[in-house]
């Protein structure tokens, strides 16, 4: 199948007071038709700069290289392609109520006249369980909560049936049974619309319930990338092994939680070679090189010059 | 064990106004909540935001005034205490908060910031506090010329062990942490988690530790109090309300924790509003199990609901839950461990667990 989106060799600088940044450099992947693929990684990692980047977001300033395939070239922004932000409240318009913002979706690309947009709008509104939709519509985003407000986000972004939704933390500022709700409403709307999810998070709980396929980002760079039950049954790189054991989990004993010592790199001047090494329990001289993906079947890579990585368990 | 905190019936009600500034009601924040806190314990108050934890916490150490109930520190009625005596018994009780980035003043070197609780209550002599700050910064893991630097230079984990330095410099007997490990990424919050856990076991700490992630709670407390809607609906030590939690709304807030499979029972809809309060029991509009009753009976932990089960050893008390149907509830489903790496993940792990900044790379021959 030919992929919805398909990233080769991205990259992308800020100018900055003291020289460019990196945020991203050198990303690369592919995203089939109905399937979820979530970027994980830690703040600064480059995986919002990455979803920025393919939404065509990012400031004028940003100098994005390599190149961003949409649904082979034919995607119009907004209709085939859209986009639910971390913080609801302040991506929609507080001037406009819930419905009319919904609707302007509608009329814009699906060429709706006014009444048939409002009517399509409540119908959408009431489909990502906005109790009372009718009414609902008709107030502004500040009368709605935060988990409604995103509930509106969805809707909006799922109104004109996008092949390709970009979901940049979507659940983060919201109660976790909030959360489950609208990740729960997310999954049923995929299967039905057939739409594609690039699922951008820092929670590997969500990423090993939600996604099928997973690059994990580690200062700019995809560390690992895996189908979802490969990375958490076998994953081949030590950022990803050590990511594993320092996330506290509800079914853990009262154990040491493993810790990555150090901080993530100043990507103003990131270290030469390997950019997890300076914090790696295993790196080796070898690792003053900058690694390559290596391939390790089964749609799994790691950029790692010790992968697979039970050699070091022979030790 | 004896008791270093109690809560007495606390309540908290924040005003609410209209346009032209009339009283129209009250957030029912806090509402009626008994507790205490044994010597030596970490206690983790957990719920979602708006339940009331955050202000809770503040009653606690009498950083806001309750509406009713009071607080007994150390058998000393706060609520009682002239000021200055209160004061002088803020040496004994700190505060560690969420945003590390608003909690340290950016006009006083690293240093100061910790020794002023020193100044403040005489702790050591003048010449001491560089040596005892110095202490404290190292056992943070800082080092000690951190001192003579300024908030501004540190990252938000290196913020947040400075903030903790300064929680512990007066050597207090209860610190309360209102989500100190939050704001961090993974990596760095595993670290301050461990760093948490280590001066907790080594001060011999009594931790009242305020967060909604139920990871980390899972990670360091002894006992566990679930608020929902200024309440707290369910009680016990961490093993067991995890294990075998007795009230639907902490089953519903643990089967909601993403990692262990598609949840099965979600909860529908928002909480209510803490400004108008459901009759009966808080939790039934939202509630699997309701009965009729549950419509019309105010649910409150210590009376109705009796301990579900009586002390065991190893256990550091009873497990309550304030639910007209905790006994009837069909058994808990079991949390099913999420890591598929077993042995090797474990193994792997085990490189990762020397916690100083630079660690030494395995040698390994392949």
């Amino acid at each position: 199948m030919t992929p919805v989106l398909d990233v080769a060799r991205l990259g992308v600088a800020f100018a900055t007071d003291r020289g460019p940044l990196r945020a991203v450099d050198d990303v690369s992947f592919a995203l089939a038709p109905g399937r979820t693929m979530a970027l994980v990684g830690e703040s600064g990692c480059g995986k919002s700069a990455t979803a920025l980047a393919i939404m065509g977001l990012l400031p004028a300033s940003a100098r994005v290289s390599g190149n961003i395939r949409l649904l082979e070239g034919q995607a119009v922004r907004g209709r085939d392609v859209a986009m639910v932000f971390q913080e609801p409240m302040t991506s929609l318009n507080p001037a406009f109520t819930a419905g009319e913002q919904v609707a302007e979706v509608l009329r814009l690309h699906a060429g709706l006249d006014a009444r048939a947009a409002m009517d399509r709008a409540i119908e959408w509104l009431a489909r990502v369980r906005i109790p009372d939709a009718a009414r609902r519509a008709r107030q502004y985003p500040h009368q709605l909560s935060g988990g409604m407000r995103q509930r509106v986000m969805i809707a909006l972004a799922l109104a004109c049936r996008p092949k390709l939704l970009i979901a940049d933390e979507p659940t983060t500022a919201l109660d976790v049974t909030v959360q489950a709700q609208i990740l729960a409403l997310l999954d049923e709307l995929k299967r039905e619309t057939g739409t594609a999810v690039l699922l951008i998070t820092h929670d590997l709980g969500l990423v090993h319930d939600h996604a099928d396929e997973v690059a994990v980002m580690y200062a700019g760079r995809i560390a690992e990338q895996a189908p979802v039950e490969r990375l958490f049954a076998r994953p081949e790189h030590p950022y990803t092994v050590g990511l594993l054991g320092a996330a506290p989990t509800i079914e853990g004993g009262r154990t040491r939680l493993a810790s990555i010592a150090g901080t993530v790199p100043d990507l103003r001047a990131p270290p030469p070679g390997c950019r997890f090494a300076p914090r790696c329990p295993f790196r080796i001289a070898a690792c003053a090189e900058p690694p390559p993906l290596f391939e390790m079947g089964d749609g799994h890579a790691s950029a790692c010059w010790r992968a697979p990585l039970d050699q070091m368990l022979a030790a | 064990m004896s008791a270093i905190l109690e809560l007495n019936g606390l309540a908290k009600r924040f005003p609410v106004r209209d346009g032209l500034g009339r009283a129209r009601g009250a957030v029912h924040a806090v509402d009626g909540v008994t507790l205490s806190v044994e010597r030596g314990e970490v206690l983790a108050i957990v719920g979602e935001s708006g339940c009331g934890k955050s202000t809770l916490g503040r009653l606690a150490l009498r950083l806001l005034e309750p509406d009713d109930g009071a607080v007994q520190f150390m058998g000393e009625d706060l609520g009682a205490l002239p000021p200055k005596a209160l004061r002088r018994r803020r040496r004994d009780m700190q505060m560690i908060f969420q945003d590390p980035f608003a909690s340290l003043d950016p006009r006083m070197t690293v240093g100061d910031a910790i020794a002023e609780p020193l100044r403040l209550h005489y702790v050591v002599p003048r010449g001491g506090e560089r040596q005892r700050v110095g202490e404290l910064l190292e056992r943070v893991g800082l080092g000690g010329d951190a001192a003579r630097r300024w908030p501004h230079e540190f990252s938000g984990g290196q913020r947040q062990r400075i903030a903790i330095a300064r929680a512990l410099v007066s050597n207090p007997k209860l610190v309360i942490g209102d989500e100190p490990v939050s704001a961090l990424d993974v990596s760095v919050q595993a670290q301050v988690v461990n760093l948490l856990a280590g001066l907790i076991r080594e001060f011999g700490l009594t931790f009242v530790l305020i967060s909604h992630d139920l990871g980390v709670v899972r990670h360091i407390a002894d006992r566990v109090a679930v608020m929902y809607l200024g309440r707290i609906i369910e009680l016990g030590a961490t093993a067991e309300v995890f294990g075998n939690p007795r009230h639907p709304y902490t089953r519903a807030l643990l089967a909601a924790v993403p990692g262990n499979g598609a949840a099965t029972t979600l909860l529908e809809g928002d909480p209510p509003s803490p400004i108008a309060l459901p009759a009966g029991c808080r939790f039934h509009p939202r509630c699997a199990f309701g009965a009729e009753a549950c419509r019309t009976t105010d649910t409150w932990l210590e009376d109705q609901a009796p301990p579900i089960d009586t002390l065991r050893p190893g256990h550091p008390g009873p497990h309550f839950a304030a639910c007209l149907r905790a006994a009837e509830l069909p058994p808990a489903p079991v949390l099913r461990a999420r890591a598929a790496g077993g042995a090797r993940l474990a193994a792997l792990q085990a490189a990762f667990e020397i916690d100083t900044p630079s660690p030494q790379p395995t040698e390994v021959t392949a």
